[in-house]
């Protein structure tokens, strides 16, 4: 009895060891197969695909939602595979993210209060397909009345497409909403008045952070505040090169000849250096024989 | 008259936990605790969402196959078993008799459908490291399920009455999927040009039962709470729709020749 049961284990655990390996090899043989079938597009709209998940939408919406995520993940991690460097967010053109727009139109069908997935296309897809952004925007507005949150990054796409009159008009009927931050008027003045300027820029990407709970966002919004803090740094530091060259008639050709004009500015320096720092803490380089300024090489902030 | 009808519940309750029933709830418990602990890396931010849609469509889809599957057994196993000779010759009504099985039955749906709320309560809080105003906001929708776990227990009850358990399986199954499209048919019916097309969907759609009335699990997960006035109306529906389903049941049953 005992040594039916252990040949019996043994067959059992030879049988499983054998169809893990059959697994494995089939796998490895799909890999080409299945990398074009990522790129197909859905069979499903997202009518067709509510209708038919009885009343599971919202479980159907889930799975598409994190599909969006692990397609726009699998993107980075393949582009880092493939090249050097770190991935940067406003690089994200460069992913060909075809199926994006439409996985979010499905998310957003089958769930249509589903507000992180219009935040998520409003901070993603414009880079991708604005009108699809723009589109799934409007419709989350449809669905979702009250929500000013949908306005503020419809706002947000305008703005970036420099559309500030829309932008403006966009925040204005938000800002009328019950519950909408007082800011949302401010913001829709300083669309109108600002349009493309830095500070109104910053002020923007901050109050997108405040009213996001998506870590990914306010990881973006980080980011392109840092962005904006080292463009109006590499200004002040022209300008300081510019009134050193207008003193001395020549480009400085260390950082330590600025140094005493560092004094006083809001500029991070290093103390072994003299070289003023990026918001990364890395040093900023000199350029073209010292006359300009640009980030270093392996800096995380965005040009 | 109540306490033949009582007892004959309690056991039908005492079979279904014998036949390892509520080990779905093992089940269950696993595929929440999985969620709650993998979710937060999967779903950026959306674990308590996901949560209660899986949790809730989870209890919908268990109570769905119990409802299903246990109920078209309820009478054919006591055929089966020949049982039901000696307990139709002690002084039960057939009509009782069908009673107490989907009493029984509902019980045992309740208790599913309880420990299940309990669950996805306990896995928000856990996702959310406290409490979560949606651990209670997620309740109405578990009445709404089990009130429509009760209409589809009643109409495996009524295919049970007279067909085979296969093929009440299948035809329970079948309502329970149209059941979810019945917008369609009033659509369908809304938009015909034929006088007799129309009134045949629209005949359909009130003779079906309307599960959409039932469909709250993805507002819930939004945390939004249904309207007293619809829950209300919803439960009075079902009720209704059940002592329809069980009094022609019962009929059927009244006159099935058992020799």
């Amino acid at each position: 009895m005992m040594k039916r049961d252990l040949t019996l284990a043994i067959i059992l655990v030879s049988a499983l060891g054998a169809a893990v390996m059959l697994s494995r090899w089939l796998d490895n043989r799909r890999t080409s197969t299945a990398a074009s079938l990522g790129e197909e597009q859905l069979y499903l709209d997202g009518a067709t695909a509510r209708r038919l998940t009885l009343g599971f939408n919202g479980l159907a919406a889930d799975w598409y939602w994190m599909r969006s995520l692990q397609y726009l993940g699998r993107k980075i991690v393949n582009y880092q595979d493939t090249h050097a460097g770190q991935f940067q967010l406003n690089n994200l053109s460069t992913l060909e993210l075809r199926l994006l727009p439409q996985l979010l139109e499905v998310t957003t069908t089958l769930d249509p209060q589903f507000i992180a997935a219009y935040e998520y296309g409003a901070v993603i897809l414009p880079e991708v397909n604005r009108e699809a952004a723009v589109a799934l925007l409007n419709r989350g507005i449809a669905a979702n009345p009250s929500s000013w949150r949908l306005y503020q990054h419809l706002g947000y796409i305008y703005w970036q497409n420099q559309d500030y009159e829309k932008a403006s008009e966009t925040y204005a009927a938000g800002a009328k909403l019950p519950g909408a931050p007082a800011w949302m008027t401010a913001m829709a003045a300083r669309m109108k008045a600002d349009r493309g300027s830095r500070d109104a820029a910053r002020e923007m990407y901050r109050h997108l952070a405040e009213s996001s709970s998506d870590n990914a966002i306010k990881e973006m919004v980080a980011h392109q505040i840092m962005r904006l803090d080292a463009l109006d740094e590499r200004d002040l530091i022209r300008k300081l090169i510019g009134d050193f060259r207008a003193e001395t008639g020549r480009c400085p050709q260390t950082w330590r000849e600025l140094a005493n004009r560092f004094h006083g500015t809001r500029l991070r320096i290093d103390s072994l250096s003299n070289a003023p720092v990026d918001p990364t803490d890395l040093p900023y380089r000199l350029m073209n024989n010292g006359c300009d300024v640009d980030l270093d090489p392996y800096s995380k902030v965005s040009r | 008259m109540r306490v033949q009808t009582i007892a004959i519940a309690r056991n039908a309750f005492r079979e279904a936990v014998r036949d390892r029933v509520l080990y779905n709830l093992i089940l269950f418990a696993l595929l929440l605790i999985g969620s709650a602990i993998f979710l937060g890396e999967l779903s950026a931010g959306q674990e308590a969402k996901i949560i209660v849609d899986l949790g809730l469509s989870a209890m919908l889809l268990f109570g769905a196959f119990i409802a299903i599957f246990v109920g078209v057994g309820l009478v054919y196993k006591e055929i089966e078993r020949r049982t039901l000779y000696t307990i139709l010759s002690k002084p039960v009504g057939r009509g009782q008799f069908l009673l107490g099985k989907y009493l029984g039955l509902s019980l045992t749906l309740l208790v599913n459908v309880a420990v299940m709320g309990l669950g996805v309560t306990l896995a928000l809080v856990y996702v959310r490291r406290g409490w979560d105003p949606l651990a209670w906001k997620l309740w109405p929708a578990v009445l709404l399920i089990y009130a429509e776990l009760l209409i589809i227990t009643a109409v495996a009850l009524l295919f049970s009455s007279f067909s085979s358990p296969a093929l009440s399986a299948l035809l329970t199954f079948f309502v329970f999927i149209i059941g979810h499209f019945s917008a369609d048919l009033k659509m369908l019916g809304a938009n015909s040009s034929s006088l007799a097309t129309r009134w045949l969907f629209q005949g359909l759609y009130y003779l079906l039962p309307n599960l959409s009335n039932y469909s709250v699990i993805t507002t819930a997960a939004h945390g939004v709470v249904p309207d007293t006035s619809s829950t209300v109306a919803a439960m009075a529906y079902a009720v209704a729709y059940i002592v329809v389903l069980l009094s022609a049941a019962g009929l059927i049953f009244r006159r099935r020749n058992f020799k």
